[in-house]
């Protein structure tokens, strides 16, 4: 297949003035929708699908696909500055971006993330490109037991997050495999902790807990050590004049995460089911196993916030691949624009890419715009947006109060869900007070009924047999990478001290 | 969300512009008159944007309002959550009122089967059933089974495993009814959508699995996916030459039913005027676009037989669902 040619002709559809237009419309409203929490890009274009009814086909897809990794951009710019993510893919962003914004480097830090996102999205589109048709064999040889076995390989994540404080970390990511089990069961169809209501029937979604446990948390804990009194400046510091833009040291320490989060993210992507949200947190991790300062992450490292966010946009590209390869959605996001191109009857599926080449390649073009756009955008938005923190945090703390639980109600449109968030804040500000570790919660909540379907499946398959696992190809190679991560992941991050340590010797 | 009406000055200001007009217009007895153009059509939507059930109400309101066959302002909210259970609670409260309406799917016969909703599908009145949602029987491409008679011999020789979405579902009860006429076993795999079974069929993790044919038949026309038997009365366009399960002699019954209800004892008038616009509703050229492009089968019983079909599909779903212990 001559990839080029068809890349130049995606082109000479993408950059026409009034696809053009779409693109950057898209790209603005998906940083809004990613800046708002709770109001992540599935929501978003759920609810912008029929205003582009009428329109040109190619023209609202690339808008609609524009408004799914734009929200990439917008959802880390809340994470830094308020500590709240924009939506799931970004809660990992928090870890650092935050603790940066602290210590007065958020200009910085939300410069180092555009240029993060711009580089795992393009790079992620540069691998759709070239690989998009030999990752179709890849997703397709993913079947339950290899979801199974990702998600172990997630669960080494939770390793790394619960941190120093082993037992409460422990405890965390108990409670979040405990509010995981609740719902129907897919299994046998029985209701589990449902107590009889119809909303808990699908469970406990984790966006309203992420969103009460960082958004709400946080902020009762600060008003609890009382920075609100603090009568001027914001939550953090932040001069404009003194710090804009990101060191030379930034971009150097950071060069081999952007190369690392793009590549891992991509991969994360193309798996469907695994998503942005797992691949940044994976590479957040994996970032930090193999730091020489594991002990700075946490703490205002920048190569702790490029990670994720390299790897989310990376991620969401990703993901394209299943949806034009095999019309099989990888995500919520994607499952929307599944839905997108059936309303205008055009059918997902292997060949999907041969009958309708205007329309894959114009869009996978089109992401090579978009990125740019997104880029440009972030980094003359970033003035306004830091205005934010300027704001006195007694006036701010009401508005993140509201922006919260406007944010969980839009998802669904449930108040069970808005009283979850509020309970989850309460939880999350005494998590915070004694040292739990909600990150670990939340995680747990994701991957925990994720591996028990994927097992349970795995084992009605295999008849109740274990061997299923070491039969099949794809999990074999699982189970391989996994057993690398444990073993040479401590191993080359106490290289990387003790190399460090020899730095300091020999200096 | 842009809801006039809500703000009563204003309502009350445009009803005084409108009301000098029409008032000259139109004789008194024009309010005793249903549908009334004074009245909004509250139109709930019991599952989020986006949907298939959202996708089917917004349908019929825009032909609604295309042909003008509903004379006042249609307002369609989305009331999700609880799997339908939210949305139609709003409608069962709202008892007697002609001016409340609601699209039915699969949840509607489910989710009182589940969980603990105060109405079942028969208390509301019902206007039509339009269309049902079917189901076709796949294998993966690669397969050595070429057709239902292959499947159902190599089944019998030794238990397949079918996937499907959910377990409290048509997908589970189809392949069900489906093995119990036909004579094999089979282990149930029950995932949570369609894209997470259909992995799980490529990556011949699984032997078959049931799915709605629009979401797949991509996959049927590259050859990824052979399609077997299909569980409608006539196999929609791009499953040509598929048998039905009637043909083979194996009719089950049961599908999910797409219909239009009204809440709980309203009068007669209203319904007949609702069996009435249907009637026209299905006649549009969009409305064959719609059951065409989502792969339905069109299925179009109107008044009291919807009733009977709503509550026979309940107890046949009941039926098999405590058979094999799901619920209790």
């Amino acid at each position: 297949m001559d990839i080029f040619g068809d890349l130049l002709m995606g082109l000479s559809i993408a950059i026409t003035p009034i696809n053009l237009l779409y693109l950057l419309v898209g790209a603005m409203v998906g940083m809004v929708v990613g800046v708002i929490p709770g109001f992540g890009p599935s929501a978003g274009l759920a609810i912008l699908l029929p205003v582009t009814f009428g329109m040109d086909p190619t023209g609202a897809i690339m808008m609609l696909a524009a408004i799914y990794y734009g929200a990439m951009y917008g959802g880390t710019i809340t994470s830094i500055l308020l500590n709240t993510p924009g939506e799931s893919a970004t809660v990992a962003s928090t870890f650092d971006g935050y603790p940066l914004a602290k210590k007065g480097r958020a200009g910085p830090a939300l410069v180092m993330q555009a240029v993060a996102s711009f580089v795992g999205g393009t790079v992620g589109v540069i691998l759709i490109t070239i690989l998009a048709p030999m990752f179709a064999q890849v997703s397709r040889s993913f079947g339950p037991p290899e979801y199974f076995l990702l998600a172990m390989m997630g669960m080494l994540t939770l390793v790394v997050m619960i941190g120093n404080h082993w037992k409460l970390g422990l405890i965390s990511a108990l409670i979040g495999f405990a509010l995981g089990t609740v719902g129907v069961d897919l299994e046998s169809g029985q209701g589990r902790y449902t107590f009889g209501s119809a909303e808990l029937i699908g469970g406990i979604y984790f966006i309203p807990i992420a969103i009460g446990l960082f958004g709400l948390g946080e902020l009762f804990y600060s008003f609890y050590v009382g920075m609100h009194r603090s009568g001027s400046g914001g939550i953090v510091q932040y001069d404009k004049e003194a710090e804009f833009w990101p060191s030379a040291h930034d971009w150097l320490s950071t060069r081999m995460t952007m190369v690392r989060g793009s590549i891992l993210g991509f991969v994360v992507g193309v798996i469907p089911g695994a998503g942005a949200t797992i691949a940044s947190l994976m590479a957040y991790s994996t970032e930090r196993s193999m730091s020489k300062t594991p002990e700075k992450f946490g703490t205002g490292e920048m190569a702790g916030l490029v990670a994720p966010e390299t790897a989310n946009n990376a991620a969401s590209s990703g993901a394209m691949i299943p949806l034009l390869t095999l019309g099989i959605p990888g995500s919520a996001s994607t499952a929307v624009l599944l839905a997108a191109f059936m309303l205008w009857g055009l059918r997902p599926g292997p060949l999907f890419m041969e009958q309708n080449p205007e329309l894959a390649w114009g869009l996978i073009a089109s992401m090579y715009l978009g990125n740019m756009i997104l880029l440009a955008v972030s980094i003359f938005a970033i003035p306004l947006f830091v205005q934010i923190i300027k704001v006195p945090y007694r006036l701010l703390g009401p508005v993140i109060v509201v922006i919260c639980a406007l944010g969980t109600f839009s998802v669904h449109a449930s108040f069970i869900e808005t009283y979850l968030m509020f309970a989850a804040g309460i939880v999350g500000f005494f998590m915070r007070l004694y040292g739990f570790s909600p990150a670990a919660l939340v995680l747990a909540l994701v991957l925990g009924p994720l591996a028990e379907e994927a097992l349970r499946q795995t084992l009605t398959i295999s008849r109740g047999s274990g061997m299923i696992f070491l039969e099949r190809p794809a999990s074999r190679w699982i189970i391989a990478v996994t057993i690398m991560l444990v073993i040479v992941l401590p191993l080359m991050s106490r290289f990387g001290k003790s190399a460090g340590e020899a730095e300091k010797a020999g200096t | 969300m842009f809801n006039i009406e809500s703000n009563w000055m204003r309502s009350g200001f445009f009803a005084a512009l409108i009301a000098v007009p029409v008032g000259l217009a139109a004789p008194a007895v024009a309010q005793d008159v249903y549908p009334s153009a004074d009245q909004k059509l509250d139109w709930t939507i019991a599952f989020g944007p986006g949907g298939g059930n959202d996708l089917m109400a917004r349908t019929i309101i825009d032909i609604l309002t295309k042909y003008e066959l509903y004379p006042g302002n249609i307002s369609p909210q989305n009331r999700a959550g609880g799997s339908g259970a939210v949305g139609w609670g709003y409608l069962y409260g709202q008892s007697g009122n002609p001016y409340g309406i609601s699209t039915t799917s699969g949840s509607f016969v489910t989710t009182p089967l589940q969980a603990d909703t105060p109405w079942e599908p028969s208390d509301f009145t019902p206007v039509a059933l339009l269309a049902t949602d079917d189901l076709v029987l796949v294998v993966n491409g690669s397969s050595d089974i070429q057709n239902i008679e292959d499947f159902i011999a190599a089944a019998k020789a030794k238990p397949m495993n079918i996937g499907g979405t959910g377990t409290v579902n048509v997908d589970f009860i189809v392949p069900s009814l489906f093995a119990e006429k036909a004579g094999f076993e089979f282990e149930y795999v029950s995932f949570n959508s369609m894209a997470d079974q259909t992995t799980a069929l490529l990556s011949e993790a699984l032997d078959a699995m049931v799915g709605n044919p629009g979401e797949i038949l991509g996959m049927i026309d590259s050859g990824d996916l052979r399609p077997l038997v299909y569980s409608g009365d006539s196999v929609p366009e791009g499953l040509e030459g598929v048998p039905t399960m009637a043909e083979l002699g194996y009719d089950i019954g049961v599908s999910m039913p797409r219909g239009l209800i009204l809440p709980p004892d309203v009068p007669v008038e209203a319904q007949e005027w609702w069996i009435a616009t249907m009637k026209k509703v299905v006649e549009t050229p969009e409305w064959t676009t719609y059951i065409k492009t989502n792969t339905l089968t069109p299925t179009v019983i109107y008044g009291e037989d919807f009733r009977t079909f709503l509550t026979e599909t309940k107890d046949g779903f009941e039926k098999v669902l405590r058979s094999v212990g799901a619920i209790d």
